[in-house]
């Protein structure tokens, strides 16, 4: 165990060392503020959007650009790790490495995610107040979630592909898919399902797409159903109100499958 | 110790690395030699864990390599032939890293950084260094601490004189600690001057394996056995490459010196 903790201890360093993370902190920081602003003037009004308008604007920001982000890390870390023949010789096996580097990785991007919507969110709370604020928390802890699971997918994709440059590829046509791709499929399906069907299969469809399930989770926080799409009226009509809790299920379900994948494909090939 | 029992490595259908036996014992010098695609690093990576072998068991530390992993790699040293870490990776971390593995106490970790010539580079990424710094660092690591098996790849590469005579100097240093030691290199007279044994390889087979004055005698080469820093160790070397060449499949027939 102290072995592991020690090549924690390293992937922490090496994560906290990049660009990545403070990049990560000030650009949230700066679009939960302009959006904030942004509302203002279109508004005309004399406040600054509250919390509750602020979180549903930067849900669709974090659906884009978190998957991104966390796809491309993952993606990188990933691949990298067949560089890692000094780190194999060490007492820890393949697969406590893919985990140290997922933690690594989820702990300094979560962080600089909680700095970066946490500085926004304190330049809102001293200027529009603080009603609605656990929304904006709950925003938080939706983007944390999507977060450790693409960084998962990500990861996964590295390890697989092995050449860096194949694997921020794919991770970038797997973003497109789960952003749009599922989408698309979520249209056709609904217009050749018959009605009684097609709101089972959609809420499942929802559940195999991390970034749609975030969506969904964190429009059914703001108890805005409507805005949530087909899939997500479909979803409130199949599992009723466990929808948010089986949206987490699969939250979490797309964080452990794709690390037990990359660990277990890490284990098992040549460096 | 060290200990290889017919471990073989293949890829489709080439053979990287034949049936292959060794035993390294505590505090004794066994050589890899050979051209490029020899075997040698694979052997070497087969036993740090970086490519599982094709068949066959090795032990390091009496633990196999493949089933025991953390009880083999807890007192190994390795240098591998890259650096095994991303280049972003800075040296106080890494060195960190293996001193906490091993138990060792960050005092020794400077000293033999400044042994080693980069004290003061602690916060240096390896991307930093040049080819021969990178080098120095990552057999300072490698011989880091308590270790009873080391096992170095080519550690002479991008080193001047003085950082040759530095892994001499370690080579030693390990030995006399008792550690059973490994290694892969193209410096035959480094060889000549610190192995104890010497195993002849040629595209993934063994084709001779012993001491010096064994090996002389197999490749026919007249040696009184006298200055061991001065063997026509050329000679035997080339003697007995060129005979595993032409051996074709043959090869494994050839005389195998570790049984004298």
């Amino acid at each position: 165990m102290s072995d592991t903790l020690a090549l924690l201890r390293f992937e922490l360093a090496a994560a906290r060392r990049g660009r990545a993370a403070p990049l990560f902190a000030i650009g949230f920081a700066l679009a939960g503020i302009a959006i904030a602003l942004v509302g203002l003037s279109a508004g005309g009004a004399v406040a600054v959007q509250g919390f509750a308008r602020t979180s549903v604007s930067l849900l669709q920001l974090v659906v884009w650009i978190v998957p991104m982000l966390a796809l491309l890390t993952g993606a990188i870390a990933g691949s990298e790790c067949h560089e890692l023949e000094l780190l194999a010789s060490l007492p820890v096996s393949r697969r406590g490495i893919i985990v140290t580097r997922w933690v690594a990785w989820t702990l300094t991007l979560g962080a600089a995610l909680l700095v970066g919507l946490g500085a926004a969110g304190a330049v809102i709370a001293v200027l529009a107040g603080t009603a609605n604020g656990w929304r904006y928390l709950r925003l938080i802890g939706v983007a944390e979630m999507v977060l450790a699971a693409t960084l998962a997918l990500g990861l996964s994709i590295g390890v697989s592909v092995r050449s860096r440059l194949k694997a921020v590829g794919l991770a970038v046509a797997v973003w497109f898919v789960l952003l749009v791709g599922v989408d698309l499929v979520a249209i056709g399906a609904l217009s050749m399902l018959p009605a009684g069907r097609a709101g089972w299969w959609l809420s499942m469809l929802l559940m195999a797409d991390p970034v749609d399930s975030a969506r969904a989770l964190g429009l059914s926080l703001f108890q805005t159903d409507i805005v949530a799409g087909p899939t997500g009226a479909a979803l409130r009509q199949v599992l009723g109100g466990a929808g948010a809790w089986a949206l987490a299920a699969a939250l979490v379900a797309w964080t452990l499958v794709p690390l037990a994948l990359a660990g277990r494909h890490f284990a098992r090939s040549d460096m | 110790m060290i200990r290889l029992e017919e471990v073989y490595k293949s890829y489709g259908g080439r053979m990287a690395l034949a049936p292959f036996s060794l035993d390294v014992a505590p505090g004794e010098v066994v050589a890899l030699v050979g051209p490029n695609g020899a075997g040698k690093s694979t052997t070497l990576r087969v036993l740090a864990g970086a490519i599982r072998p094709s068949g066959g068991r090795a032990w390091i530390g009496g633990h196999d390599v493949v089933a025991e992993t953390a009880a083999a790699r807890r007192r190994l040293g390795y240098l591998p032939q890259r650096p095994g870490v991303p280049l972003s990776t800075v040296i106080g971390d890494i060195a960190e890293l293996v001193a906490r593995v091993r138990n060792v106490e960050w005092s020794e970790v400077a000293a033999s950084l400044e042994n080693a010539g980069l004290g003061d580079r602690l916060r240096s990424t390896l991307g930093e260094l040049s080819g021969g710094q990178r080098q120095r660092v990552m057999l300072a690591l490698a011989t880091l601490g308590p270790i009873t098996a080391l096992l170095l790849d080519e550690p002479n590469i991008s080193l001047d004189s003085d950082g040759s005579e530095e892994v001499r100097l370690a080579i030693r240093k390990a030995r006399e600690r008792g550690a059973a030691i490994l290694f892969a290199s193209h410096h035959l007279y480094d060889v000549a001057a610190l192995a104890d044994r010497i195993s002849v390889m040629v595209e993934g087979v063994v084709v001779a394996q012993g001491a010096l004055p064994l090996l002389a005698e197999v490749a026919g080469v007249p040696w009184n056995g006298g200055e061991a820093a001065d063997p026509p160790i050329d000679r035997i070397y080339r003697t007995l490459v060129t005979r595993g060449r032409t051996a074709g499949k043959r090869r494994l027939s050839l005389v195998r010196g570790d049984a004298a």
